[in-house]
């Protein structure tokens, strides 16, 4: 009944409201035409809506506007709200602070990475090949690095030699010099007890100045090639060279063999010079290179070259080499 | 219905303008609004600073936070939500800090009011609201017969008298069920009558 009263009251408030379907509309219609009760309520609900309804409209006061105005601009001075019209304003500025932003971070993130791949990545063996084969200072006549198809560096170097016959040696130097074709090309400085050969020339003319010297190098007391590098600012010395072991660094396929050849001649030789016995191997003379063999730095797969290695460019003035043979014990 | 369609088309300019800095459309959406939202606040905490006072946080909650306004309902009805729930906090606190006194204030009406709200009140008499508006005393007596109810109900009867919401509007400021504005503004008229009458006795 309660209930029944209840669903009776929401009725009549929505028949006031206008908020009835046609069919509710109908049905309260009927029950107030028929029950006097119902009539009399429904009078008194819209009373009160009547008088509620009837409360005058109060006015905001006139200062609202900047209140409200005044409350904003504070929020924004406490930093809590941001003003709408400082984002317009400055939308813009922002905008290009935050591109300009990102782009210093990238910026900045490329150069670190870069430093630290540079740092931390090995060495290829082009990028050694062009720290350690590139000519030395002020000499940029010969291409610096030795990928394929490009020329071979030049090879920049001194042979120093010892003889306690310092006369006879210098003729048979000269001599092999004249057989090899070089007396054009060659500069000579003597001093009391030191004699300079500055040579530039070709491979092959070196190769065949080499094997006049042979019969030869049994009077040199010492023997010392220095390789030149850049790398480090030092040449790579070979005591006791050879003339063969000259020939094979010269004649080296790439600048990275000829380094490498260099550093195992000079290994093997300075082995081979503390070995007892030294008299035996002495005797030996060129031979210690086939005695003692020290494997040589290879590529790795990866590094390998795939393509068949270029025919050689046209190998002219391609050695520069300065001979310096000194006299005395 | 046009002119319905209209006001929610200026207020969807305005909210726009108003989301890109135009402090311009911000002014108009403040002066469009600030007496209606005052009004209905007043009627609910019965309290002209307090009510100056929510209007104006009422209007400063809205500018923080037009860019969620989603456009799901009207402007109107968005911004009376906020109006209303902060209000209803407030009574809550003021009641909690026993900020009513209004049965003392009762007796000072004089009793010419009440006569003449008693014989509107009576069965015989046809409604005249008219009347009673034109009276101080009597707009006082209903003022505060409003103010004995229950919060809630006292929000819908305002939205729905005073505001002229319907029940659907209503239930979207509220955040109630279709159901529960019908069930609560039932009540809410019977109880009101039933506080006029004892104001009255």
């Amino acid at each position: 009944m309660k209930q029944e009263n209840r669903n009776i009251e929401e009725l009549l408030n929505g028949y006031i409201d206008d908020e009835l379907t046609d069919r509710h509309r109908a049905e309260v219609e009927r029950m107030i035409s028929t029950d006097s009760q119902i009539a009399r309520r429904l009078r008194q609900l819209h009373k009160c809506k009547m008088l509620v309804g009837a409360l005058p409209h109060a006015e905001a006061p006139t200062e609202t506007l900047e209140l409200v105005k005044a409350s904003l601009q504070r929020q924004v001075l406490v930093g809590r709200q941001r003003s709408p019209l400082d984002e317009r304003q400055g939308a813009r500025h922002l905008l290009l602070r935050r591109v300009v932003s990102v782009a210093a971070m990238i910026g900045l993130v490329a150069v670190l990475g870069a430093v630290v791949y540079t740092i931390l990545a090995p060495p290829t063996g082009t990028e050694m090949t062009t720290m350690v084969q590139g000519p030395s200072e002020g000499q940029e006549d010969v291409a610096k690095v030795d990928a394929p198809g490009k020329a071979i560096p030049a090879f920049y170097g001194r042979l120093q030699l010892k003889t306690a016959s310092l006369v006879a040696v210098d003729a048979k130097i000269n001599r092999a010099i004249e057989n090899s074709g070089l007396a054009g090309s060659v500069g000579l400085a003597s001093e009391a007890n030191r004699i300079v050969y500055t040579l530039t020339c070709s491979r092959e003319s070196l190769r065949a100045l080499l094997t006049d010297l042979e019969g030869v190098w049994n009077r040199f007391d010492a023997a010392s090639l220095f390789v030149e590098t850049d790398r480090f600012g030092e040449p790579v010395v070979v005591d006791a060279v050879t003339a063969g072991q000259i020939g094979e660094i010269v004649n080296s396929e790439s600048a990275e063999a000829r380094i490498g050849a260099a550093k195992d001649f000079a290994v093997s030789n300075k082995i081979a010079g503390l070995l007892p016995g030294k008299q035996v191997l002495t005797a030996l003379g060129d031979r210690i290179g086939d005695s003692i063999t020290i494997p040589r730095p290879v590529l790795t797969a990866a590094e390998k070259p795939t393509k068949k290695p270029p025919a050689k460019p046209e190998d002219k003035q391609q050695v520069h080499l300065t001979i310096v043979l000194t006299g005395g014990k | 219905m046009a002119e319905a369609a209209k006001t929610n088309v200026d207020d969807a300019v305005l909210v726009e303008q108003c989301r890109r800095g135009d402090s311009g459309a911000m002014e108009r959406l403040i002066l469009k609004y600030q007496n209606r939202i005052y009004s209905v606040i007043l009627k609910m905490c019965a309290n002209p600073d307090d009510a100056a006072e929510l209007t104006q946080e009422t209007f400063v909650k809205i500018i923080e936070n037009i860019d969620r306004f989603g456009g799901r309902s009207g402007f109107y009805t968005w911004a009376f939500r906020i109006a209303v729930n902060l209000t209803l906090n407030h009574c809550q606190r003021s009641v909690r800090a026993g900020h009513w006194s209004l049965d003392a204030e009762d007796d000072e009406h004089n009793r010419q009011a009440k006569s003449q709200l008693k014989e509107f009140l009576s069965d015989d008499s046809s409604p005249d609201p008219a009347a009673v508006a034109q009276s101080k005393e009597l707009c006082g007596i209903v003022a505060k017969a409003l103010m004995k109810l229950d919060d809630s109900q006292r929000a819908v009867v305002i939205l729905r008298d005073v505001e002229g919401m319907n029940y659907a509007e209503i239930a979207n400021v509220l955040n109630a069920e279709l159901g529960t504005v019908k069930s609560r503004l039932s009540r809410a008229r019977s109880n009101l009558k039933q506080i006029l009458e004892t104001m009255l006795e």
